[in-house]
Formats: structure tokens, sequence, C-alpha cells
């Protein structure tokens, strides 16, 4: 039952990266690599400031999540003062750059990781209550994206996507948006390493490493970009598909590559085959309730 | 009122502006006209911030421009159309309007997600004048079509129209009369006319020499970024330099 458990978390720990990663990506157009990095500063502060420093672990959680918005507007901030274009370059020294001074400092426990992380729930409730904790966190988040996608900071969300200069003519500030963005996403993505940390009490380096951004980017791509069930459905597909291949009990040299083929494949068929995703975005967008799938 | 004065850019060797000194008054209609390449449209994106200058001023009723960006110009009253319309072709035509008002609600995150329920109240008041603008352009059954599915001429109209709900003190439009025709073409007139009227400085860079005729109150002649002449249209169009310049013969 742990096993189920477990793969349940991944999955809505996914469902949270895929989503929130899909607002910055698909809603917002802004193209960033260091998703990962800010789902491991999430996971780091979170388990070091309840292990280390006795910080009540609902507290640390949510401290994991605005620590990793406070540094991706740091990241952000400068990057997109010059162009969006830049984002993309600052998001991939980022990323490599914190992965290397995670890895070298004393107090992160460098390559070995920090072990030892206080659980939360699990020990009083059981392993059904945190369960139950993660996939509503996932819910909510998919709920949240979807209410800002289809509200009035939506339509300017696309506005702005479309044209940025015409956007700008209008007296809107492009800036602030795009760093809004990046940072909501960026502490979503903090939230979901903390929920991680706590569960599974082990976390390294090697788990937020730049290649998990191309697994969250394909679970985006395949299930959808910019709608909102589309990443939930491309994260629970590209776990489940994975795991499923494990019971074919095939040796692990062929294992290994066959799970990295089925994410270059999808990625491939889906470029050309359906380029939308499974669940395929309205061409206008629709202010909720309107009854019309969003842009 | 929008005042220029010795504003200058070029782009290497190429000058765009050329120490220009230029008065657009409130409620009156400037024609700016001059060959392809004469530096109208760049003056249009020197005055809204889309480039910054490298010399000179400008200033909207008395309040300097100067290092202002584009959207902080917006937000002062100075409204801009574009030669290709550039509409959000991921918006309907009303969802276009609205994003042009000049005190968007919903441009913070943080209101959103903390005081959504004044998002709300603001939001409908601006659809309300969206929808209104919609009727004064002779479109109001277009509203939740795509804009994509609009014929051209409407599409400038589209354009015009989300420039108005700035509410601007100024107002340029960029060749507001290219592939507009018929009932467009009036309605456009019509617009300018009657935002002119209600004491906004409108200038209008075009092509069309008999849109500007009919239109402007006067007229300034633009070659090589630089201002050659300022009259009535007919006393630009009946002096030989210029329409040698101008027309090549």
């Amino acid at each position: 039952m742990d096993y189920v458990y477990s793969i349940t978390i991944l999955i809505s720990l996914f469902v949270i990266l895929a989503s929130s990663f899909n607002l910055i990506i698909g809603y917002g157009g802004l193209i960033s690599i260091a998703h990962p990095i800010f789902y491991g500063l999430g996971a780091y502060a979170s388990a070091l400031l309840a292990r280390d420093l006795g910080v009540p672990v609902p507290l640390s959680i949510l401290s994991g999540a605005v620590f990793a918005m406070l540094l991706s507007v740091a990241m952000a901030l400068p990057a997109l003062r010059i162009s969006g274009d830049y984002l993309l370059i600052a998001s991939i020294g980022f990323q490599l750059g914190m992965i290397e001074l995670i890895k070298n400092l004393r107090f992160t426990g460098g390559a070995s990781g920090v072990s030892g992380i206080p659980a939360f729930l699990v020990p009083t409730f059981g392993r059904e209550v945190y369960v139950a904790l993660v996939i509503a966190v996932a819910l909510g988040v998919v709920l949240l994206v979807r209410w800002i996608a289809h509200s009035d900071y939506g339509r300017a969300i696309s506005a702005m996507r479309d044209d940025e200069q015409a956007f700008a003519a209008l007296g809107r500030d492009a800036k602030w948006i795009k760093v809004s963005i990046f940072a909501l996403g960026s502490a979503i993505a903090g939230l979901a390493g903390a929920l991680y940390a706590h569960y599974f009490r082990f976390v390294t380096s090697e788990q937020f490493e730049i290649l998990m951004s191309s697994t969250i980017l394909t679970m985006v791509v395949v299930g959808g970009l910019k709608t909102p069930w589309g990443p939930v459905i491309g994260a629970i597909l590209l776990q489940i598909l994975p795991q499923a291949i494990t019971f074919l009990n095939l040796p692990p040299v062929v294992l290994g590559p066959l799970q990295g083929l089925l994410f270059t494949g999808l990625v491939l068929i889906f470029m050309f085959l359906r380029p939308g995703g499974l669940v395929r975005a309205g061409s206008t967008w629709r202010a909720a309730g309107s009854g019309h799938g969003g842009a | 009122m929008l005042a220029i004065k010795s504003l200058s850019k070029s782009f290497g060797g190429i000058v765009v502006a050329d120490n220009i000194d230029l008065e657009m008054r409130a409620g009156r209609i400037l024609g700016l006209i001059g060959p392809n390449g004469a530096g109208k449209t760049s003056l249009f994106n020197l005055v809204s911030g889309l480039y910054p200058a490298h010399a000179g001023s400008i200033t909207l009723d008395g309040q300097s421009l100067d290092g202002l960006a584009l959207h902080q110009r917006a937000r002062l009253g100075l409204a801009r159309t574009w030669q290709h319309v550039r509409l959000f072709p991921s918006l309907s035509v009303i969802d276009n309007l609205i994003i042009g008002a000049r005190h968007y609600p919903a441009e913070s995150l943080v209101k959103l997600l903390f005081r959504p329920s004044l998002i709300g109240s603001a939001a409908k008041t601006i659809e309300a004048k969206a929808q209104d603008i919609l009727a004064r352009i002779g479109i109001p059954h277009s509203a939740d079509k795509s804009v994509g599915d609009l014929p051209y001429g409407q599409q400038k109209l589209v354009g015009v129209a989300r420039a108005l709900m700035n509410d601007a003190r100024c107002l340029l439009l960029d060749e507001p009369m290219a592939g507009v025709e018929g009932q467009a073409y009036e309605a456009m007139q019509r617009i300018v006319r009657e935002v002119a009227a209600s004491g906004v400085a409108v200038c209008v860079v075009e092509h069309n020499i008999a849109f500007i005729r009919d239109l402007c109150d006067e007229a300034v002649f633009m070659f090589q970024g630089r201002i050659l002449a300022r009259g009535s249209i007919a006393e630009l169009i009946a002096n030989p330099e210029l329409t040698e310049l101008y027309f090549g013969h």
C-alpha cells in the first residue's frame, strides 16, 4: 500500500509542478527551465527550517514556497527588465548554479543531501491523510491556475502574450505581470518541493537536476498547453506509463533507455500529430463561466 | 496639448527625426503627411515611447514625458494606434477594448488574489464603456466575435476604439484609413471628428490625402526626418516642391 501512496503523492506533486509550469510557459509565454530548482529550493528550505531550526512543519512548508518565490523574483527581475528572451538564459544559469551551490554547501548536506526531515501528519494521522492533503493541494493549484487564466487578469496575460508592445502602449505594465506570474509559478513549485520533503524525508540535489524540466515540459506539452486540465492528464500519464513499464520485468539495461525513449517519443509524436496536446486550448480567451474553452 | 521640442533620433546613419519642433493642440486634428520613409511613424514611436529619443523633449499638458516607458506615457493619457492594427488575436472584440482601459483594474496579481471584489465591480463599468464605444463605431453586434473574423476595415475601427478606451488627451492615429472603405471609412471620419470635438489633440499619419483634407484642421509635411512645411492641406498640395518630394514628379 505504501507504494500506491508514494505513487499517488508523486503524481499529485507532478500535477502541481506541471500546472504551475503551465502558468509560466503556457499562459505567460515565459520560457524558463529553472522549475526543478524552485521545486528543490522549496524542499531544502522547508526541510532545513524544520529539522535544524525547529520551525513547525506547516510554517516551514509555507516558508519553502515563499523562499522559492523570493529567489524567483531575484532571478527574473533583472532578466525581464531587458527582454523575455533573457529569462531563458538566466534560468539556465540559475538552475545550474544553484544545484552546484547546494552540492557544495555544508548546511545543505552537500552531495549527500538532507536526511531525517521531520514528518508531517503521517505519524499522527497516517499516510492516507498526507496523501489526501497533497491531492487537495494539487486540486487547489489546478483550480487556482484555471481561475487566474479565466479572470480579468487572465485577459491581460493573453493580450500580453499576443503582442507585448501593443499591450504596453495601452498602459499595461508587461514586466510586472511577467514577474508576478513567474513568482507565483515558482512559489507553487516550492510548495510542491516542501510537501515532497516532509513525506519522503530525504532530499538530494540529484532530484532537482535540469533534466527534470524536460519531464515537466513533456507533461505540459503532451497534456495541453494553456489548458487547466491538460497538465493534469499529462502528469498522470507520464507518471503512470514509466511505472507500468517496470512491471514488464525488463532488465535494467533496457528499462532505463526505454523510459527515456518514452518521453522523447511522446514529445515527437505530439509535435507532429497533435501539437495542441491531448486537451486543446480554445483559440479565443473567455472569461470564467462563459462556457467556452480558454485561450 | 502635446509639445515636441528639438526631437532627434537616428538609427546608425539613418536620421528618422531631425530636430523636430511640433505642437498638437487640444480639440484640433493635425495631419502628418510625407513620402514613405519620411519619419512619420518613427515620430509616433518616439512620442509614444517605443524608442528613446537621442535629444529633445516631449511634454503633455506641461508634464514631461522624457524617460518614461511606453506604458507610463499611455497612463498619462497618450494613446496610439498602429499601421498594422496589432489587435490581440486571442481576445474577442470586446476584450480587445476592455484591455485598453487606462485604469485596467486587474493588472495586479496581488489585487486579484486578495481583493477580487474590487476588480469585479470596476471591470463591469469598463465593459459597459467598451459596449458603448462599439455602438459608436457601428459594430455593437460583433462584441463576442474573434477579431480575426472581422473584415479588415472593421479591425481598423476596433484598433481606434481600443485607443479610445484610454480617455486620452492626445491620440496618435497611424494610417487609420489604409485598407478601409465604405461604411468603415465614414465611421472612421465621424469617430475622429467626435474625438477631436471632445477636446482631444489628434494627430493622423495618412497617405489618403482626401481623408486628411476633409478631416484635418492643418497638416505638416515631413521628409527625411524633418518638418518641411506646416499649413492647410490645400497650401501644402499647392507647393510644387513638396508635391515633387511626395510623388517624385
